[in-house]
């Protein structure tokens, strides 16, 4: 309908937990065409219900459409679209780096400067811990790849809204 | 059971099979309910939509697991798009067997996440009186819709003492009151400044039972009411302010008289692609405002100008204490100048389709209820069937779903048992669910079936000549001898292929009691007219060539090419 530009917005959903909520949610994504970067769940602080993170990309019209849509659905309680400048942001990322014995100082190193934490590390690799802002991670992972990256498992964006 | 009668239900369209066994042994005890057996669980789904659609109420329907339940999928799915209220409960293998591929076990909860309002899966017999108060709740409240509920088979023999909810509350669910007073002032306020005002009317007004608050609207401010195809009835047809359908195959005066707007009130309405055509083109020289239940409808296909979200009836009460008399005569002479020049035709010297409709009509005096299948004889149906109550007009709308007819039609005469009603159905769409014949014999349910045989799948025959170069590709339509089938089933059967006999015919079948199977052995290769081409704007309208009046380059010339059409 427009040529409006793209955007990523962080998006935040209590749902009631049935059987098939999270199959519901994501199949509307699906079905209705909307891009869904990233997703992540768990419990919240009342007990049978669970908050969501999505973060969307679309332009102005299609994101209106995704708040509507989520919002109609039975189990979604509550949407909100969070402005970057309204909420705390973070995403958790494992990555177990594989390095020369000679380079595993430097890795260590680099953990230090991201102020990132090392929970467990074995003779052969080692799992880097960190939470940040998703640029942060990003260049994480790019400073530890000349150190053999041998897996990387990140939890997507979750965003708290900041009290008014 | 219990919970069935508890809502008030009095009929339910069903299948039995091995899971549902414990239910089935329960009906027996409740003799209050009356069970219609089916021969194909996707006509139960029909059924309880006719009978949602000719009442209001909530139509259920029921079927075992596995094929049962999958055969479930496109009524409700024709159900979904149309915002119809229906229950469907599935049987399921026994909670310890699901995910083991047990016999007959299908994921129809996951299946129907899609075309369903909510649906559930009941694991817990605890929760089961409030899981099918709440499905009965949501599917007939908000914008309406199927809910499906999934019992696996220990769920059905369990008993439970829980208590059936006082009150449904769900967190996040509201029914919508009136729009709010800013929203209904602003669009007072344009309809009381337009000059060329109309109201496109949707089944919304039907599902907010608005009529009334509608027409009020329309004498007020002398507003043109045109309708999309499923909110025919929704102002009778015979008013001198309503104009009939728009769209593809709309009126050519509603269709223009949009064109020509600079307000449009959509009432309960989608906007959807059969009657925008290309949204671009789209009522370009008006205001759109939108009245809907469903904020989600808000800017989904067109860009509208104002908004009135809630539920309908309550806006229109509203909106009807600022609403100010208008006359607009000069609309008007140009509304009846377009109605005298781009008149519906029916030809006459040859035996049509339209000519069956228009007797249908003038027999029935537009009373009946009509429910039809997909294709041609749908939009003759609309355009020559003059409904003139609420609710008596059932298609399936947005799915567009051949088959739907017939069952439907036996759907609402179980909810109606005093009115007339017809089944107007081609010869394609029947042989789809035709097996109800014996359905309606066993039950004595007096449908009349007007079967408008043209030996083609028509509307796709038409789409073939129109737009690729009348390459017929499997679009013949072979049939049985109808006559044999209906004696085959003990049906009442008449045939008529000219029109000296229409009237006795037509006649003959509303005269018998019980089901009638009518043949009408029509022209084969008839068109319909007007028609907007496929990724057309609403302004490109072809009018019939039997408008003989009218200028040659309006007539039968599409600006469509084959390389243009657009689904």
């Amino acid at each position: 309908m427009s040529s409006a530009t793209v955007q990523q917005h962080t998006i935040v959903v209590l749902v009631q937990n049935e059987t098939g909520t999270i199959n519901r949610l994501v199949s509307m994504f699906r079905r209705r065409g909307f891009s869904l970067a990233c997703f992540s769940a768990g419990d919240c602080e009342i007990p049978g219900f669970s908050r969501l993170t999505l973060v969307v990309n679309g332009d102005d019209e299609a994101l209106r459409q995704c708040l509507r849509q989520l919002d109609k659905l039975i189990d979604v309680v509550e949407v909100t679209d969070l402005k970057p400048n309204e909420c705390v942001a973070r995403e958790l990322a494992l990555i177990r780096v594989e390095p020369k014995d000679a380079d595993r100082e430097a890795v260590y190193g680099i953990v230090s400067e991201f102020m990132a934490k090392v929970p467990k590390a074995t003779g052969t690799g080692i799992i880097a811990e960190i939470a940040a802002e998703l640029e942060t991670i990003e260049r994480f992972i790019e400073a530890l790849k000349p150190y053999n990256v041998a897996e990387v498992v990140r939890t997507g964006t979750i965003a708290v809204k900041v009290s008014d | 059971m219990e919970a069935l009668v508890r809502e008030g239900v009095d009929t339910i369209f069903g299948y039995p099979g091995g899971v549902v066994l414990p239910l089935y042994d329960e009906m027996l005890n409740w003799p209050q309910v009356r069970h219609v057996l089916v021969r194909h669980e996707q006509c139960a789904a029909h059924m309880a939509d006719g009978y949602a659609r000719a009442t209001g109420r909530v139509g259920v329907c029921l079927a075992t697991s596995g094929p049962g339940a999958t055969n479930l999928v496109t009524g409700i799915a024709t159900a979904i798009m149309d915002s119809i209220p229906m229950v469907a409960i599935t049987g399921n293998v026994n909670t310890w067997a699901i995910g083991k591929d047990a016999f007959q076990e299908t994921d129809i909860q996951g299946i129907t996440i899609p075309i369903t309002k909510h649906n559930y899966l009941v694991t817990d017999v605890e929760d089961l009186p409030g899981v099918l108060a709440e499905a009965f709740y949501l599917a007939n409240t908000g914008r309406k819709g199927p809910v499906l509920v999934d019992i696996p088979k220990d769920i059905f023999i369990a008993k439970t003492a829980a208590e059936f909810p006082e009150k449904i509350e769900r967190r996040g669910y509201r029914i919508p009151g009136a729009a709010p007073a800013e929203q209904v002032s602003t669009v007072a306020k344009l309809i009381n400044e337009a000059d060329r005002p109309v109201i496109i009317a949707g089944a919304g007004v039907l599902h907010s039972e608005a009529m009334a608050e509608l027409l009020q609207l329309a004498e007020t401010a002398n507003l043109p009411v045109i309708n999309s195809l499923l909110g025919l009835g929704s102002i009778p047809r015979n008013h001198e302010l309503s104009l009939g359908m728009m769209g593809m195959h709309g009126e050519a005066t509603g269709t223009l008289a949009v064109q020509d707007a600079d307000l449009v009130l959509g009432i309960g309405i989608r906007y959807d692609d059969r009657l925008t055509g290309n949204t671009s083109a789209f009522a370009e020289k008006a205001k759109l405002v939108h009245f809907d239940i469903d904020p989600s409808e808000v800017g989904k296909t067109v860009r509208n100008t104002a908004f009135v979200i809630g539920d309908i009836k309550a806006s229109l009460i509203e909106l009807n204490k600022l609403v100010k008399k208008r006359a607009h005569p000069t609309w008007w002479k140009q509304i009846r100048e377009w109605q005298s020049t781009y008149p519906l035709v029916v030809p006459e010297g040859k035996f049509l389709s339209r000519t069956v409709l228009k007797a249908l009509n003038e027999h029935t005096r537009g009373e009946a209820i009509v429910s039809t299948d997909v294709g041609q004889h749908q939009m003759w149906t609309a355009q020559f069937y003059k409904i003139t109550k609420p609710h008596n007009f059932l298609s399936s709308g947005g799915l567009g779903t051949m088959g739907y007819g017939f069952p439907a039609a036996m759907g609402a005469k179980f909810a109606r048992p005093d009115d007339e009603v017809w089944a107007v159905v081609g010869d394609g769409g029947f042989q789809m669910t035709l097996q109800e014949l014996q359905t309606a014999v066993e039950y004595g349910c007096n449908v009349k079936i007007c079967l408008l045989n043209n030996g083609f799948l028509g509307m796709v025959r038409q789409w073939q000549e129109l737009f690729y170069d009348n390459r017929h590709s499997h679009v013949a339509m072979g049939s049985p001898d109808f006559g044999k089938l209906a004696e085959a089933y003990g049906v009442e059967f008449f045939r008529c292929s000219r029109v000296e006999e229409l009237d006795e015919t037509i006649e003959s079948a509303r005269a018998h009691v019980g089901p009638v199977l009518v043949e009408f052995v029509v022209e084969m290769e008839e068109n319909v007219y007007p028609m907007v081409g496929p990724g057309a704007g609403n302004s490109s309208v072809v009018m019939d060539p039997a408008l003989t009046h009218v200028e040659p380059e309006a007539v039968g010339a599409f600006e469509t090419t084959h390389a243009a059409v657009k689904l």
